[in-house]
């Protein structure tokens, strides 16, 4: 080609900008003039674009122009163009500083729906970024304000933040944050404004105050308590994790509370999510707190009882420091061995975990005790609580969030706990299918002796 | 993987030894990845080519080095030319399941293109002309490579690209009347 293609694309791109055929055509005579061959390949352009239909053209783009969403209306240039398409609008749209496409920006500031004064940024999520912000009226107080991203106007992802404010609104329990209002800002983006939890993670908390045990165990099952409300709502957190559990204080007495269903899924709900990823280099759940069934691609088998576990993996955490299977142990191995991991490898049981650990003085400053008294206390029966939520088969866990909650009284009550080390018979079959050939090989009397054994430990 | 995070840093200053030896690195663990999950789903699950990527970044590059933006265009770029031969590959041998394989039953996913519903023609169409792209207007078709195959949102690949996200959306409309154009300007080839 005789004209270098940049011009081509120039002109192409600012003729789109121009808010009508005339407009267009005014601004195509001064850009190509005389040159015939040039204002051809333009217009060819333009109409290979309207026509492109649903070439290429998906719910989930703006529009350039106008920054509306939807399949782009095609409009023939020569056809003056109607109120309804917008396809070549006028202005072009405000970018922030960053470069990133908004209708307008929520900045700092900015008063959403004429009440809610925004202040600061206080957390990301997928989905939606948490301001804390002012409340004018009715009444004036702090509360935290979760607003979608922009760029995330697409139907599933609307939808999706719709789910998570119903979820929340169906919520009334003490222990999880109240979503107080919902709405939409000025250029629709929906918002909605819940409780401000003015606290930290749950693990903090006890560090910070060097909880022993048994405080956190008393701080710990309110926390299922929560967890058993939403499920009877039907509805599956699916990210339970110290930054989502926060503790408050209330008139001096430490109240957790649970934060931030983005990832929640409502059971009897139609919407699906299939999607992993929730944002840029970002992974649905936390890899730490994931449940066996969690850990595989195949997202629409998780129930209730993937809550459970994700609670034990944070009891787990309270009594030895650490979850089960760290940040650093997981990052070492990559994602895929991460999930293998998770549904195959039998953890350490939290008094191990505490004896094997290379900072136990500082984990047993932290809970109120000395290194060998603690993992005293840890051994046996909160051991057995602790794993009987992890199990890898969700049908030997705690059935319910309640279930998990009245073993955890029951201990703190001196009671007998239902939580029991797996009993000799099935530890036998786990270690027979593991090695079967050494088993048959030794023959039945040997077997029945080593199980007897096993039986023991 | 410090190989791969060595390799990223030494393309970015200009190694293109360093550049092609990424590409085989990814495209393994993209197929990796992509084989794996399809071994695990149910038969109309939907996969999304930008989970692979991004969990193929973080596997490759882990988390330590998600903020190391310069070396991120490198990755992508390897990662889409990887994404596309995977995607493309999926798309052929479903038509060709389609129309001619008879009663066989599909295995694998319905859909293997992005999640933003790239559907299989518009993914092989753009197969066809993206190396006329390529040789017509480079920034261009980089642009499109990164949204089509590696499934990043026009934005985000704007990031990686270093240019503003009204230029990517500008320029993202000129790609698809040029390539529209290209296939013959009408109605898309028929299968």
């Amino acid at each position: 080609m005789s004209t270098p293609p940049v011009d081509v694309k120039s002109i192409f791109e600012k003729a789109l900008e121009c808010s009508d055929p005339s407009a267009r055509a005014a601004y195509l005579n001064a850009a190509c003039g005389e040159n015939a061959t040039l204002r051809a390949q333009v217009e060819g352009l333009l109409v290979a674009l309207e026509r492109a239909g649903a070439f290429l053209n998906r719910e989930s783009e703006p529009d350039p122009a106008t920054g509306a969403f939807g399949p782009v209306e095609p409009v023939s240039p020569h056809i003056p163009a109607d109120g309804v398409t917008g396809t070549f609008a006028s202005a072009p749209p405000a970018t922030s500083e960053t470069g990133s496409y908004v209708a307008r920006e929520i900045s700092l500031g900015v008063v959403i729906d004429g009440k809610y004064k925004l202040i600061e940024e206080i957390g990301e999520g997928g989905m939606g970024t948490v301001f804390l912000a002012q409340q004018t009226e009715p009444v004036k107080r702090l509360v935290a304000v979760k607003v979608i991203k922009p760029g995330m106007d697409s139907k599933a992802v609307l939808a999706r933040f719709e789910a998570e404010r119903q979820a929340l609104a169906m919520m009334d329990h003490p222990n999880i944050a109240r979503v107080l209002d919902a709405g939409a800002t000025e250029d629709g983006r929906p918002f909605f404004v819940m409780e401000l939890v003015k606290g930290v993670p749950i693990t903090k908390f006890c560090d910070d105050r060097k909880l022993t045990p048994q405080q956190r165990l008393e701080l710990f099952v309110p926390v299922c308590q929560a967890i058993q409300h939403a499920h009877q709502k039907g509805v599956i957190h699916r990210d339970i994790k110290p930054n989502n559990v926060l503790v408050a204080l209330y008139d001096d007495r430490p109240v957790p509370k649970v934060i931030d269903f983005g990832v929640a899924k409502a059971t009897g709900s139609q919407l699906t999510d299939h999607t992993l990823v929730t944002g840029f280099g970002a992974v649905v759940g936390t890899p730490e707190y994931m449940s066996p069934e969690q850990a595989s691609f195949n997202q629409m088998d998780v129930d209730t009882r993937s809550d459970v576990y994700a609670l034990g993996i944070l009891l787990y955490e309270l009594l030895a420091g650490w979850p089960p299977f760290s940040r650093k142990e997981l990052e070492k191995v990559g994602l895929l061995e991460i999930f293998r991991v998770i549904r195959e490898q039998e953890p350490l049981r939290p008094s191990n975990k505490l004896s094997t650990a290379s900072g136990l003085p500082t984990l047993a400053a932290n809970r109120g005790t000395e290194p060998r008294r603690l993992t005293a206390l840890v051994r046996g029966e909160l051991d057995w609580i602790v794993m009987k939520a992890l199990e890898k088969d969700r049908g030997r866990r705690y059935e319910t969030a309640n279930g998990f909650a009245a073993d955890v009284q029951r201990y703190l009550a001196g009671e007998a706990v239902q939580a029991v080390p797996p009993s000799g018979w099935y530890r036998l079959r786990k270690m027979y299918r593991r090695n079967r050939g050494l088993v048959l090989a030794a023959g039945l009397v040997l077997f029945v002796l080593v199980g007897g054994v096993i039986g023991k430990i | 993987m410090s190989d791969i995070t060595q390799l990223l840093e030494a393309a970015a200053i200009g190694d293109r030894k360093a550049s092609a030896e990424l590409l085989p690195l990814v495209y393994e663990e993209l197929r990796q990845l992509a084989s794996a999950r399809m071994a695990n789903e149910a038969p109309n699950h939907t996969l999304n080519a930008t989970a692979l990527v991004h969990e193929a970044y973080l596997r490759l590059v882990g988390t330590a080095d998600v903020a190391r933006w310069d070396n991120r265009g490198h990755f992508f770029a390897a990662a889409a030319e990887a994404m596309r031969r995977i995607l493309v590959d999926h798309a052929r041998r479903r038509n060709q399941l389609r129309h001619g394989g008879g009663r066989h039953r599909v295995e694998f996913p319905e859909n293997l293109a992005t999640k933003a519903t790239t559907s299989e023609d518009d993914l092989l169409a753009v197969d066809e002309v993206i190396d006329r792209l390529v040789a017509h207007d480079l920034s261009v078709a980089e642009l499109v490579k990164l949204h089509v195959f590696a499934g990043l949102t026009l934005e985000q690949a704007a990031e990686v690209l270093g240019i503003s996200a009204r230029t990517a959306y500008r320029n993202w409309a000129y790609a698809r009347a040029w390539m529209f154009q290209q296939l013959g300007g009408n109605e898309l080839p028929t299968k």
